[in-house]
């Protein structure tokens, strides 16, 4: 059998931006790459005198990384082309050591927009506290609750505010929380009863405290009841279930669906839309939004409900953040206009995004 | 006292979390690790509390016969029994609690999750009206996409699926991005405002 | 009221009734509406194709669940008829704690029916020879890198508590330079991990059979080469049942294309109302 040439050039380097523990392998493929089996992967310490066998991959594969490097040991490797069990070994690689990092440079950029629009941030909210009047285009899902509240008082019937599926980890809760808040100010006012059915335990105690704090603010903490806040279950659609019967025993006049919510979202807004109940959805579930749009008659689209509390509340220094956001959205749109406009004379700067 | 508390944790822990997410180094991996446990623990607690807002709301409507009571002993003995069963007779593949699961549970979810059917076909009548430009459009594509998709819809033209296709590619793809990024934008912003401590809605807002 | 208030004010419940009979429907008669072939399940098919017989195995990953079972499990039987046929060998493996019970499902129920047919001992299939189930393993990343090594290391009993090395399909197939495509069948975006791990290690090739809802995810990836084929969803399988039908390795058509008649019908009842409605509208809308 003639003899198979072996892979060339093997660089080995400490793999960047981890824990430690690993060394990534580069080579050039072996001339014979199509006739061979693939590549056998060997290793020893620069005190050691014997190779072991670390690792295999298949032909067309010029690419290793070795999970099991001890940090602060020198290393030496060798990559052999492997043809019916027979090596064909390369030259030894240079010698490598892994060791952890304390700084992930790959996420530069992150760290610089997390900065800038912190940055922004600070200074709208700064700007908010001088005074200054800030302007914020009317959201119609919004300015509907007041109505959505008044109607349900008037016909002496509960208000049902589901906070999505999603648990708390999920900004979209986080943010239908606020919004919570919000409008338990305003139901405090009244005699209306709330329900607020929850998927999560974490949810359901979070969502506890905002509705009686939000009472409490309002100077009506007698008026608050543990019922009005609800733990069901944490199955999908054994809460869609739930919310259904909620809904058609109870005869809610408003529906709020506002949050995360996957594919029930349909099979919950049908059945308030069958029961005649005003509804208001809002989610950043872009899925979802379109059964929301058909079954309810208002729906906050993506960012609105991030909005909504600052709206609700027009306290300055939410409106102001909201100012940042515009800003950050406008850089974004100039870079990726500008990247499209470069492409377009076919330089490619996506080169230059190479990080996380 | 009772809002600086929360309100300093909220700050601390979300700034390590920030911090740790750019240190790729192991003390750093094992603090996330550690946080990322004590949310577990937390979470039980909270668990108990809920399960226990469960029983008290279900408990109370049966013993005032309050309306529609009798669905309240099927929800309280399903989960009774539930537990009992799964405590007592573990939950291994062949296990009692297992059968109940895939016989009684997977069914019942499966046909909520059927139902969806009915009510597409009942809110696309309902909605799809051309009342107006965008309803007309929004018609438009939904027809195109739901014809394309179809099998015969090649018969209508040969490249008619390919057209369907490329709207969902397209001009679907499009203004869900427009979208996303705007959750981005918000998603960020809220996060911010709330490891800030400008945003205290879930606190039950201003002091 | 008018013809034209009745038409857009039909009751929801007449819908309802309408739909669940055009769903039945199918089941009862032998209606077939034709399926176009999708260029990518005719990829995928055409891989399978271009495999040597009794050379190189087929993985077949079984990770879904009960609920999308009406997507993917006639996805998997179409599959092992098209490799069985061809004398391709079979592994089966889960990642999925629910795939396991629909797995030895679709295996057997595949396996009996030729087996059924045979004539001879050669044409019947044999466990350990021409296929074998592996089972459930966690830990789906590590496992799936590390059967680049040894499929036996990975899992050295199979389902059914045999030693895998006592096979010998398993002696000859020991990790994937004997596998010629690791077919991933799920609800859920597992093929990404197929992809980010064993493949750009051992360069093996990926196809997969996905729900309806996940597959447009994976368009990028069929254009770039790192899936070679791909099912999607009810249709995708009713497109591979036809082709397997038509290359006659199968005697009949699988239950997608009867799914796929009854999801026809109801796009066809959707639309004759939605053109009822807007029709009511319009009149109604020109007598104000």
């Amino acid at each position: 059998m003639l003899a198979i040439l072996p892979p060339t050039d093997l660089q080995a380097i400490d793999k960047p931006n981890d824990a430690g523990s690993s060394v990534n392998l580069s080579w050039k493929l072996s001339s014979d790459d199509s006739m061979i089996d693939g590549y056998v992967i060997l290793r020893r310490l620069v005190s050691d005198t014997t190779y072991h066998e670390i690792g295999l991959t298949g032909r067309g594969v010029s690419f290793f990384e070795d999970e099991g490097t001890q940090d602060g040991q020198e290393y030496v490797y060798i990559v052999a082309s492997v043809k019916n069990s027979r090596l064909f070994t390369s030259e030894p690689s240079n010698n490598a050591t892994s060791y952890p990092q304390v700084f992930h440079t790959g996420r530069i950029n992150v760290l610089l927009c997390i900065a800038l629009f912190t940055a922004f941030l600070g200074y709208f909210v700064s700007q908010a506290r001088t005074g200054k009047e800030l302007f914020i285009r009317r959201i119609p899902g919004l300015a509907a609750v007041d109505e959505a509240v008044g109607r349900a008082t008037e016909m002496g019937k509960p208000i049902l505010y589901v906070p999505g599926l999603g648990d708390i980890d999920w900004t979209a809760t986080i943010a239908s929380m606020n919004i919570l808040g919000e409008v338990a100010k305003k139901i405090a006012l009244y005699d209306t009863p709330l329900i607020v059915p929850n998927r999560w335990s974490v949810t359901y105690t979070v969502s506890k405290e905002v509705v009686k704090e939000a009472f409490v603010t309002e100077g009506r903490p007698d008026k608050f009841k543990e019922d009005y806040v609800r733990y069901l279950t944490e199955a999908q659609f054994g809460f869609a279930a739930a919310v259904n019967g909620i809904m058609m025993r109870e005869r809610p006049a408003t529906n709020f669906f506002i949050g995360r919510f996957w594919a029930e979202s349909l099979i919950i807004a049908e059945t308030g839309a069958q029961t005649g109940a005003f509804q208001i959805a809002g989610s950043d579930s872009v899925l979802q939004l379109p059964f929301f749009v058909t079954a309810c008659d208002y729906t906050l689209i993506g960012e609105e409900l991030y909005a909504a509390s600052a709206y609700l509340s027009r306290e300055p220094l939410l409106l102001g953040s909201l100012t940042a956001q515009d800003y950050g959205k406008i850089i974004v749109l100039v870079i990726l206009f500008g990247f499209t406009l470069f492409s377009f004379f076919n330089i490619n700067l996506l080169a230059l995004l190479e990080v996380q | 006292m009772k809002r600086i508390i929360p309100l300093f944790i909220c700050l601390l822990i979300g700034f390590s979390m920030i911090i740790q997410f750019f240190i790729p180094h192991p003390t750093s991996l094992e603090f996330g690790s550690t946080i990322y446990k004590w949310v577990i623990v937390l979470i039980v607690f909270a668990l108990v509390l809920a399960i226990g807002n469960l029983i008290r709301h279900h408990g109370t409507k049966i013993r005032r016969q309050k309306k529609d009571w009798p669905y309240s002993i099927v929800t309280l003995s399903s989960m009774i029994g539930m537990a009992i069963i799964g405590l007592f007779w573990g939950i291994q593949a062949e296990s009692l609690f297992q059968k109940i699961y895939l016989n009684v549970f997977a069914p019942l979810s499966a046909t909520m999750f059927a139902l969806l059917a009915y009510y597409m076909a009942s809110a696309a009548y309902r909605a799809f009206r051309a009342r107006s430009l965008e309803a007309t459009l929004l018609l438009a594509a939904a027809f195109i996409v739901m014809i394309g998709f179809m099998p015969f819809g090649q018969y209508i033209h040969p490249r008619f699926p390919a057209f369907a296709e490329w709207v969902m590619r397209v001009p679907n793809m499009a203004s869900q991005r427009g979208i996303l990024l705007g959750v981005a934008f918000g998603a960020i912003a809220t996060a911010l405002k709330i490891i800030l401590g400008i945003e205290r809605a879930w606190l039950g807002g201003k002091e | 009221m008018k013809w034209y208030e009745v038409i857009s004010t039909i009751d929801r419940r007449i819908i309802y009734v309408l739909l669940t009979v055009l769903v039945i429907l199918p089941f009862f008669t032998r209606v077939t509406i034709p399926q176009n072939i999708m260029p990518q399940t005719q990829r995928l098919f055409d891989f399978i194709e271009s495999v040597p017989p009794n050379d190189k195995a087929v993985i077949m990953t079984f990770d879904y669940s009960p609920q999308t079972m009406p997507e993917c499990h006639p996805m998997a039987k179409a599959l092992l008829k098209h490799c069985f046929a061809r004398n391709i060998p079979v592994i089966g493996v889960s990642f999925d704690p629910q795939g396991p019970g629909l797995a030895v499902d679709a295996i057997t129920s595949v396996v009996d029916r030729i087996n059924h047919y045979a004539t001879s001992k050669e044409d019947s299939l044999v466990y350990g020879k021409d296929y074998v189930y592996l089972g459930w393993k966690s830990g789906r990343i590590a496992a799936m890198l590390d059967m680049g090594e040894s499929i036996a290391g990975v899992f050295p009993r199979d389902y059914f508590g045999t030693s895998v090395d006592s096979f010998p399909l398993m002696q000859r197939i020991r990790n994937y330079k004997e596998v010629a495509i690791a077919i991933v069948l799920s609800a859920a975006a597992y093929p990404d991990d197929w992809i980010r791990y064993p493949q750009t290690r051992y360069g093996v090739n990926i196809g997969a059979g996905l729900t309806a809802v996940m597959a447009p995810k994976y368009y990028p990836f069929l254009q770039t080469g790192q899936i070679a084929g791909m099912m999607s969803g009810m249709k995708g399988a009713a497109e591979y049942e036809k082709l397997v039908l038509e290359h006659g390795y199968a005697r009949e058509l699988g239950t997608a294309e009867t799914g796929m008649n009854s999801q026809s019908m109801i796009h066809i009842l959707i639309i004759v109302f939605i053109l009822l409605g807007n029709i009511g509208y319009f009149f109604s809308r020109r007598q104000k």
